[in-house]
């Protein structure tokens, strides 16, 4: 009917249009972002799976991990902001998880494996928590996989460089190494371990 | 030889090279048995390569962890390449450069019912802007747009789907043989630049984060604040939105004016003739 209209499509386009921005508006006022709550993430990311090499020169796979609920964080050593926040608040989470905390195990994956040698990486992830905390490097291939597996901004080769680009976001791991949980850095202690002690629970 | 890395995919997507490679071969094909001009030709290439330029090269990488290069790769998806191939109106020759059992399918499908109303509803003028603008609000949702930006599945479905409804709504529009007379196919260019103005400027205006995900997976450059990054994001949709319009109703305009005489003689009955 529509089509035979040809010298005045207006009025019906008009409406048309009206609908769609007030419905595109509702929708974006919908969407605000939940504060208080933790990104679920479930189903959306791949199992954990890596091969590297652990600060203490052991070759390490995800099934080293499986059991614990693995809090993944890339970054360096030299890093002088967001890794040392995001290293120290996942330490200081620890307690807000009782004697659940031992089933947890945090994982800081080097993005500039030339500098952080084992040893390196072994002394800045104790100064964090000696038990918790393991630092992981591996050859270039190696962490950009792991990297593009779970969509961190990353362009390896620039090792001399103090500003390598890199995430803040705190990948969750269950026991069984699906992924679950995205802890941004404004998340507080309380909601992550109300999020996290349900994933411990299942580990029985 | 450092800009061959370049080329390398940062996700390769064995569906996109299969496709892009079938419709170059299409038309290439028919190239052969129908004569298209040299513009024609290139601006097929050109927007074919762009398409799968900016999906399988490493400006990927960029589009995945900088929300303006995001913008920039969905204005080439869903607005220039498919404008460019359709402004090629490749249609025949496609058809063309399909072997027999290909053309007896096409022909087969278009005398299929639910096909063809199925074609009816998503060519009608109101489905189809909707549709148009609707897709770029869905992915904009800041909630959708978290999501699609983590999961890969959901990544690719999100171009895909921008570039098929770039392809279907600039056909619709840009098309004089597609059935609609000029006038609604202006109104349907027309009807898609406030929607697309009005996220854009909803974007560039706010000045909360309205998309963690690339702070949260860290930004490709690392000068840009997550803000500044927003805003020319909002920029990109408010201005290329608009003038891709535009584009389309002065290529539309043009087309008419070139059509009018003959339209004009035979429309209407001598008498109802304007200016006689």
């Amino acid at each position: 009917m529509f089509t035979r209209q040809f010298g005045n499509p207006g009025p019906v386009l008009v409406r048309a249009l009206l609908f769609a921005a007030l419905a595109g508006l509702m929708a974006a006022g919908c969407d605000l972002p939940k504060q208080g709550r933790l990104h679920d993430i479930s189903g959306h990311l791949p199992n954990l799976q890596f091969s590297l090499k652990s600060d203490t020169g052991q070759a390490v796979t995800n099934f080293t991990y499986r059991g614990y609920v693995v809090f993944l964080f890339f970054g360096f050593t030299h890093c002088h902001d967001e890794c040392p926040t995001a290293m120290s608040r996942l330490a200081a989470l620890l307690p807000h998880l009782g004697d659940k905390a031992k089933d947890v195990r945090i994982l800081f994956v080097t993005l500039n494996p030339d500098r952080d040698t084992p040893e390196i990486l072994h002394r800045y992830a104790t100064t964090f928590d000696p038990v918790h905390a393991i630092g992981l490097t591996g050859n270039e291939d190696e962490i950009e996989g792991l990297v593009k597996r779970y969509r961190i901004a990353y362009r390896p080769g620039k090792s001399d460089s103090d500003d390598i680009v890199h995430s803040v976001a705190v990948y969750v791991f269950d026991p069984e190494g699906r992924a679950r949980l995205l802890i941004r850095p404004e998340d507080s202690n309380e909601a992550v371990a109300n999020a996290v002690l349900p994933l411990l629970n299942s580990a029985g | 030889m450092m800009w061959l890395q370049w080329l390398i995919p940062w996700e390769a997507s064995a569906s996109i090279l299969f496709v892009t490679i079938l419709t170059a071969s299409l038309f290439v094909r028919g190239c052969r048995k129908i004569k298209q001009s040299l513009p024609q030709k290139i601006a097929f290439g050109v927007g074919l390569l762009s398409m799968y330029a900016v999906t399988q090269t490493q400006a990927d990488y960029f589009a995945e962890h900088e929300f303006f290069v995001h913008q920039l790769q969905n204005a080439v998806l869903h607005h220039i390449g498919p404008f460019l191939i359709v402004l090629a109106g490749p249609k025949d020759t496609l058809f063309a450069g399909l072997p027999i059992t290909g053309k007896r399918l096409i022909v087969g499908l278009s005398h299929w019912l639910p096909a063809q109303a199925l074609v009816k509803l998503l060519f009608h003028p109101v489905a189809a802007v909707l549709m148009f603008a609707g897709l770029i609000v869905f992915w904009l949702l800041p909630s959708v747009h978290f999501i699609a930006m983590l999961d890969w599945r959901l990544y690719r479905l999100m171009n895909w789907s921008m570039a098929l409804n770039g392809l279907m709504f600039w056909g619709a529009v840009l098309n004089s043989k597609a059935g609609r007379s000029a006038g609604c196919r202006i109104a349907m260019m027309l009807a898609v630049i406030p929607p697309q103005i009005l996220i854009g400027a909803i974007i560039f205006f706010t000045v909360r984060e309205l998309y963690p995900i690339y702070t949260l997976c860290g930004r490709a450059f690392a000068g840009i604040s997550s803000i500044a990054d927003q805003q020319i994001g909002g920029l990109i949709l408010w201005t290329q939105g608009a003038m891709m319009g535009i584009a389309g109703i002065l290529i539309v305009i043009q087309q008419e004016l070139r059509q009018s005489p003959s339209a004009v003689d035979t429309r209407l009955p001598v008498e109802k003739r304007p200016g006689l």
